[in-house]
């Protein structure tokens, strides 16, 4: 019995870190920009539909779609308004990443800093579908289920319009091979503007679901970004196929890795996984090196 | 006089006025002065390492954060000096031993890296200070301030030194070529493995230092607050802001950022951090080589190579 509940509680944090390495890995598949913000923007997505439903009493169900739909808006604007510039400075490829890492640092820290201007460090709460249900031998929260079903469905439509699409193919040759693609046709340019707002699309989508079964606080961020990277770098940097798989991997390892520990082991198991993860296989799980 | 000269002239007299604050200016201003000298010794010891190879370490708090560790659970055991001396030498012996496998990786996976690392090792210190059950060790007894204040000048009195003796020798000629081109630099037989690893080694062993100091002005030890990421940050700000090629830039950074943090930190924390983030994102955009270039540049100096700091 235990152990079908932890397989449940494994699927729920899978699914939620599929869904945020996907956006991350998206950014730095298309544009080698590094966003070390992704976690923040989650966070931002968390504050969203928690604001809203503590005073408006708005549904997050009705915040997702609204975080979906203005959240590439914010993406677009800080790309033009940053990430245009940092382009035309003509550097070199690997310099252009650590620079992008830096820029993405200051907007974490503008971020973190800004909402706990406004709403003070205080972990928040609010309590949505909290009641459990049992399927045979088990037994989830409803909001959990619901955010296991549309994080499922997300990455799905993600993977969907990656493989089946014209756009799709576009955003994976601009991914394989950039100037190749330009040759070919592909306008790389929109290529990235396009991964860029899906990407914040999905972090603030992935913010809203976890607002919902989670406390959330301004400076929760760090630990998810620190998580997305390691799906992305498991699953291959620009491998979002590759990415989703390492999400449920990752999810599965910490849900049985605190089960067998204890949950202070949290953070000692992330950050292990992480650095791990960097020394031994750089290139991801499937990569050639 | 060649730039080694002058930065030497310089650190005397100025390590001599400052010798002389703790006897005239109140404890505020002592305390004020050895957080700047604690910046000083962070940024150049980073310095001396990232900024010299290009290998951006964003995880620099952790041999900050072990200094202060090793010196709380050594206190009242040793003498001080010992305590202090551990911490500096377990940073070092840290940084070697990480640093044989971190090193082979290049770029932004290192700076992922080295953030990573740090965060390892602060949760690792938390988990294992709550296993023996000592949570928030106090260290009774610590010297006054003004003490503190003069072995933190020396120590970067020493960081500077130091920073100044790899720059301008062969050591540091071998680590801004691995900075260039890491490749072309181990196919003219530039020993780059070793290289990197000892000017790691010898980056850790003054934050190792100035931890333990810090921890003694603290009163206690608190891990979160030891192993604040925010540190790491704050340092590569600073070598940003001031730039340049010569341990002499990230001097400059230190004192603006501390003169900012002593206006805004304590009344509005968040209000500074949000400027530190403005004024990252702003250097790296517009002046990714700094202010100093921009000051050495108007004093017709020989060219100064925009593009030596890198990030």
């Amino acid at each position: 019995m235990l152990t079908t509940q932890l397989l449940v509680g494994a699927l729920v944090s899978g699914a939620i870190y599929a869904l945020m390495g996907a956006g991350l890995n998206l950014i730095y598949g298309t544009t080698r920009l590094l966003n070390v913000a992704h976690g923040d923007l989650v966070m931002l997505g968390a504050f969203v539909s928690w604001l809203l439903f503590s005073t408006l009493n708005v549904s997050p169900l009705i915040s997702a779609l609204l975080v979906v739909l203005v959240f590439p808006f914010v993406g677009l604007l800080i790309y033009r308004s940053v990430f245009t510039r940092l382009f035309q400075q003509k550097l070199s490829a690997e310099r252009i990443e650590s620079n992008s890492l830096l820029l993405f640092f200051g907007i974490s820290v503008i971020l973190q800093n800004v909402v706990a201007l406004t709403f003070t460090n205080t972990p928040r709460a609010y309590q949505y579908l909290d009641t459990v249900v049992g399927f045979g031998d088990f037994g989830i929260t409803l909001n959990r289920a619901l955010a296991l079903g549309i994080a499922v469905f997300a990455v799905g439509g993600l993977t969907l319009y990656l493989t089946r699409s014209w756009w799709g193919l576009a955003l994976r040759a601009a991914m394989q091979g950039r100037d190749l693609a330009a040759i070919v046709g592909v306008k790389v340019s929109l290529v990235h503007e396009l991964s860029v707002a899906i990407a914040f699309g999905l972090a603030g989508l992935g913010g809203v679901l976890i607002s919902t079964f989670e406390q959330i606080s301004p400076f929760m961020g760090f630990t998810f970004t620190v998580s997305a990277f390691i799906v992305v770098i498991l699953g291959g940097l620009g491998n979002v196929l590759g990415g989703m798989i390492a999400g449920f991997l990752l999810g599965a390892v910490e849900t049985l890795g605190v089960a067998l520990t204890g949950p202070s082991y949290r953070s000692l198991l992330l950050y292990g996984a992480f650095v791990l993860v960097l020394t031994l296989r750089p290139q991801g799980l499937w990569g050639k090196r | 006089m060649t730039e080694r000269t002058q930065n030497f002239v310089l650190l005397a007299l100025v390590a001599a006025a400052a010798a002389l604050l703790p006897l005239f200016a109140g404890s505020y201003w002592t305390s004020v002065g050895l957080e700047l000298l604690m910046w000083v010794c962070l940024v150049q010891s980073w310095f001396m390492f990232s900024a010299l190879t290009g290998y951006v370490s964003l995880g620099h708090v952790v041999f900050f954060g072990l200094g202060g560790y090793i010196t709380a659970v050594l206190w009242g055991k040793t003498a001080i000096w010992i305590a202090v001396a551990s911490g500096g030498g377990a940073a070092a012996l840290l940084a070697i031993a990480v640093g044989l496998p971190c090193l082979r990786v290049r770029g932004p996976y290192f700076v992922m890296l080295t953030f990573g690392l740090a965060e390892f090792v602060k949760h690792m210190v938390i988990n294992i200070e709550t296993a023996v059950d000592s949570f928030g060790r106090v260290l009774i007894g610590a010297p006054d301030v003004r003490y503190l204040f003069w072995a933190m000048l020396a120590i970067a009195a020493a960081a500077f030194i130091l920073a100044n003796l790899v720059r301008f020798s062969k050591f540091g000629d071998g680590l801004r070529a691995i900075r260039e081109e890491e490749v072309a630099a181990e196919t003219i037989g530039i020993p780059v493995g070793r290289l990197k690893a000892i000017a790691f080694g010898l980056s850790a062993i003054v934050p190792g230092l100035a931890g333990g100091l810090m921890v003694m002005r603290a009163g206690s030890f608190d891990a979160t607050y030891s192993f604040d990421p925010l540190i790491s940050l704050t340092i590569i700000c600073m070598a940003i802001i001031g730039g340049g090629d010569s341990p002499r830039g990230p001097l400059l950074g230190a004192v603006l950022l501390v003169i900012l943090s002593e206006l805004l930190w304590s009344r509005f924390p968040e209000l500074y951090m949000v400027i530190v983030g403005i004024t990252l994102m702003v250097f790296v955009l517009v002046l990714p080589s700094g202010l100093s270039s921009r000051i050495s540049r108007r004093k017709k100096s020989p060219a100064p190579t925009a593009r030596e700091v890198r990030i």
